[in-house]
């Protein structure tokens, strides 16, 4: 057995006024599969006075830094008549602030020689950027000041809106199988947090005015409702100073108010057809109602994934490509939500044969674990990858800082960045065929089908219960 | 973006732009630089043009930002190159950041190998490699690949001088994992049974190709830079898949799987001296010599500018794409079209994204991009916008286009673009397969060992007189080749003002 031991970095022993450093202790070593170590983080964790979360992660393997800012809000925000907003407002906030002009955001990063991009989920919002490590104030200042000042005019707000349906119809609209992405979540949920999509409407894009934007800003735009995580090339102490210049006079405001997330049990398998003119094969997708992430039994449905569909020696590539040769492809994919989450097998069948079929191929698969459950050796397989997965997500500054943005807004636990590994690894056979067992119910699922529509025609559906 | 099929499946991911967030060198293009007073210039030129009335939303510049003035200069850590006394060429680089390795092997000719009748045969090759070796089935590799956590895959990609197998994984597993990788490059054995079930998902995946706007696009676009195969061919066929058998694949093995034809890059947690010698007691036994390099035709496209329409009903946007050959990679104007291509359509910050999406949100994004090859590649340009705005689209693209090439690039415009190719080179340290991959193109193509360290003075020295001329050359709208996919009963009309329009459905056949 081999083991790396991260060397441990000079912060071990600096005690910052005002920074808690999580006690990380003498072990330096989070997961261990098979006497592989990933070295462990340490992060410096403090809050400001206005209420803003401040997360410093010295990692000087490379002279640069990345900076996250992930703010509390997601679609799950949005109510009725305002679909689309927190991904409109992501854009906007590219828009300008007082002292960064229109678009102004891109040339500084990216004539500096850094990267950026802004991301909008069902949970948060992120921000990010990565630079050479001389450029530390940069990054500080373009994030203070639009959390600070944003300004949105109305001909901003109408170009963005532009841009955003444009994204729509890119992404969705003209795309083959885009509405079937849409409406499996608007099958699967009732609670209208989760229902709707993030992309929005193109209705509420349409009415959004000024005045919503600005609100939108105002209740969820503040230090109190973000996290700044800070990994790469720094001095702690100096990047708290410069972070408390840029951040501490932004006041804090009314925390937002608490969306309820909770789903009522479904009876009834929920299904619908979609006629799409841009498809050229049929799509099946399911969708199973889960645990959120961060919970042991979204862990086990994590490892499921892996053991259905991780790799060519998965079983529903051996089973259901390879011998039975239904599908020309099968994955299986869970997501880890703040709130309830779904499990989702997306396939395609192989030319000439049926939906049907297909999908009773994926029934039997999902039986068999139900009845059989899986083996140890499939269950290591899982966890193996899962664990090289994780290493090369921490290889860069910029990967490792949105996990910690997403932790700290999830699950209120950055330190998740050093503790995921084990819980991945904590999964065992039983936790599997339990999670199998309670939560492949096909009375509580939805299915939707794309078949290819005439290339002319317009898209249609048909909706329906259990067949 | 929409992560689809074979990646995983579900998710619509929404983000500002669909984008690159790290710059990138050697085959990936760089990002490039605009300034606002640029844009500024040609917002009001375009309201002059026939968008009056439209209530423009610009760029703008303040200044205000705390910016270092010092570009922190790096250089990229040198790997190790040593050829084995078979030919195979090794380039090693250690990284001990985290315990992983990954080994990347490039094999020529490729695709450039393909026969006329037989498109993709190398591609098919590759894809077969890991479906049974003399010694082992394809469900027992997959099984092993899987247990180690490890991935192990190849591809030979269209244009591309070589096909490329690609394994990695962690750390202590490295000799078993390039096990696996000498078994699947040195004895497979393309079973029958396995070719068939390839074929199906090959025609499948085809089919779905054949749905996505973009691919639509750049296969005409090849066709009409490039004319003749091998370089004009962007994908297989269905007759190519239906057609090719067992024997082409091992013929295709056997004449072009030499350690002479090979270069093998590894990049991770190992030592040197331990890596040469395990790729000798894998490889070392492999014998042939290098091919001599293929006769590849010579001609640029000369022929006047043309639009071909791709027949897409139901599209809901245009996909616009305009594109010229250019250079080989040994070419020295290669830092000049560098630097134009950055100017021009290299990210968010650069000509075309501010124009065609920030000032008059036509599209989610437009970018231009850019290849030098063994032979002489081709430089892109390209957006999807919504149907209506085709028309406005396309009279940006050409204004863009027309102002690069008559215009000198301002002296602050140049100069952001010059420090923004520089102090890139700082965040490519943290990606080890990049630096790996930028020290393998000095192998590929022959360029000296001090490539990179020579490589930021070569583009600062690029000025605005070699840029303007660059895009005189190769941007060159006498002889820009367009390809618009989108629902012709809309277009046409629109096309036709902007040239002669050939009509062509999906599948590539003529449409009266």
């Amino acid at each position: 057995m081999r083991r790396t031991v991260f060397r441990k970095s000079l912060f071990g022993f600096l005690v910052l006024c005002g920074l808690c450093v999580l006690a990380l202790g003498a072990r330096l070593i989070a997961a261990d599969v098979d006497g592989i170590a990933v070295p462990k983080l340490e992060l410096h964790d403090t809050h400001l006075d206005n209420g803003l979360r401040v997360i410093l992660v010295p990692d000087h393997s490379a002279p640069v830094y990345a900076i996250n800012v992930t703010y509390n809000v997601g679609s799950r925000n949005e109510p009725p008549g305002h679909t689309g907003y927190a991904h409109l407002f992501e854009h906007m906030m590219f828009q300008g602030s007082e002292n960064v002009g229109k678009g102004e955001h891109f040339i500084l990063i990216f004539n500096n020689g850094g990267g950026m991009n802004g991301t909008t989920n069902e949970d948060r919002t992120n921000y990010f950027e990565e630079l050479p490590k001389n450029q530390l104030d940069l990054g500080l200042y373009l994030e203070a000041d639009r959390m600070r000042s944003l300004a949105v005019t109305q001909p901003n707000l109408d170009n963005q809106r532009a841009v955003v349906e444009e994204e729509r119809r890119q992404s969705v609209d003209n795309q083959p199988y885009g509405h079937a992405d849409l409406d499996i979540d608007n099958l699967s949920y009732d609670n209208f947090a989760y229902k709707h999509s993030t992309i929005g409407s193109m209705q509420d894009l349409n009415n959004a005015s000024l005045q919503d934007v600005q609100n939108f800003f105002k209740t969820y735009y503040a230090p109190d409702n973000g996290v700044l995580v800070l990994v790469g090339d720094f001095d702690p102490e100096e990047a708290l100073a410069k972070v408390k210049k840029y951040f501490d006079a932004i006041p804090s405001q009314q925390p937002p108010p608490k969306v309820d997330l909770s789903e009522e049990q479904h009876y009834g398998e929920r299904r619908e057809t979609i006629y799409d003119p841009l498809a050229r094969e049929p799509q099946i997708i399911e969708a199973y109602h889960i645990p959120p992430g961060n919970t042991a039994e979204n862990y086990a449905a994590q490892a499921l994934a892996g053991i259905l569909s991780g790799g060519q020696s998965s079983r529903f590539y051996q089973h259901l490509v390879k011998e039975k040769q239904l599908a020309v492809n099968v994955q299986a994919e869970p997501d880890a939500r703040i709130g309830p989450s779904l499990f989702y097998i997306v396939a395609t069948p192989r030319p000439g044969v049926s939906v049907a079929d297909l999908e009773k191929g994926i029934d039997d698969e999902l039986a068999a674990v139900i009845k059989d459950g899986v083996t140890a050796d499939e269950l290591a397989k899982a966890k193996t990858q899962e664990l090289r997965r994780f290493i090369d997500q921490r290889r860069s500054t910029l990967n490792t800082a949105n996990l910690i943005g997403q932790y700290a807004v999830y699950y209120d636990d950055p330190n998740l960045i050093n503790t995921v590994a084990d819980k991945e690894a904590a999964v065992t056979l039983d936790d599997v065929h339990a999670v199998a067992t309670k939560y492949f119910v096909r009375d509580e699922r939805a299915v939707v089908i794309t078949m290819p529509a005439p290339k002319d025609s317009v898209a249609g559906k048909a909706t329906g219960g259990a067949q | 973006m929409i992560k689809r099929n074979s990646e995983l499946a579900r998710t619509l991911r929404l983000s500002l732009w669909p984008g690159r967030l790290v710059k990138g060198r050697g085959k990936q293009r760089p990002y490039a630089v605009a300034v606002a007073i640029v844009a500024l210039v040609c917002a009001s030129q375009v309201r002059a043009q026939g968008n009056k009335g439209t209530d423009v939303s610009k760029v703008v510049r303040l200044n205000r930002a705390p910016v270092s003035k010092e570009v922190l200069h790096v250089q990229l850590p040198r790997p190790t190159v040593q050829k084995l006394p078979n030919g195979l060429t090794l380039v090693l680089l250690e990284d001990h950041k985290l315990p992983t390795v990954a080994f990347t092997m490039m094999i020529r000719p490729g695709q450039l190998a393909d026969p006329d009748d037989l498109p993709g045969l190398a591609s098919f090759t590759a894809a077969m490699l890991r479906e049974g070796t003399t010694t082992q089935t394809s469900a027992q590799i997959a099984k092993e690949i899987d247990s180690l956590g490890a991935s192990l895959g190849a591809n030979a990609g269209f244009g591309s001088g070589y096909l490329s197998v690609n394994a990695s994984g962690l750390a202590p597993d490295a000799d078993k994992i390039l096990d696996l990788m000498s078994d699947v490059v040195l004895h497979p054995t393309f079973p029958d049974s396995e070719l068939a079930q390839y074929k199906q998902r090959e025609q499948s995946a085809l089919e779905q190709r054949l749905s996505n706007p973009g691919f639509l696009a750049n296969q005409a676009l090849r066709k009409a830079l490039y004319v003749e195969p091998p370089l004009s061919v962007d994908s297989p066929t269905k007759d190519s898949i239906a057609k090719v058998t067992s024997a082409d694949l091992k013929k295709f093995h056997d004449q072009h799987f030499t350690p002479g034809n090979a270069i093998v890059g590894v990049t991770g947690d190992f030592k040197t001296a331990d890596m040469r010698a395990l790729i000798e007691k894998s490889f070392g036994s492999w014998s042939g010599a290098a091919e001599a390099p293929l006769a590849l035709p010579e001609s640029r496209v000369s022929e006047p500018s043309k639009i071909i329409l791709v027949d897409r009903p139901s599209s809901v946007q245009t996909y616009i794409v305009a594109g010229a050959r250019t250079i080989r990679r040994t070419d020295p104007d290669y830092y000049s079209l560098v630097v134009m291509n950055d100017v021009l359509g290299g990210g968010p910050q650069a000509r075309l994204f501010l124009d065609l999406r920030e000032e008059h949100s036509y599209t989610y994004g437009a970018y231009s991009n850019m290849s030098a090859n063994i032979y002489p590649g081709d430089w892109t340009g390209y957006a999807a916008v919504r149907t209506p705005v085709t028309d406005g689209s396309m009279t940006q693209f050409v204004y863009e286009y027309k102002k690069i090439a008559s215009e000198a690039v301002p002296a602050s415009e140049l100069d952001d673009v010059h420090r923004s190719i520089i102090a890139s080179f700082a965040l490519s340290l943290e990606q080890p397969a990049q630096v790996l991959g930028s020290w393998m193109t000095v192998q590929y193509y022959g360029l000296a060992v001090d490539y990179w360290d020579k490589y930021p003075d070569r583009i600062s020295g690029i000025d605005a007189a070699a840029v303007q001329a660059a895009a005189k050359k190769y941007v060159d709208l006498t002889h820009i080749q367009w390809v618009a996919v989108g629902d012709r009963k809309q277009i046409e009309p629109v096309l036709k003002k902007y040239g002669s329009v050939t009509v062509v459905d999906a599948d590539g056949n003529p449409e009266p």
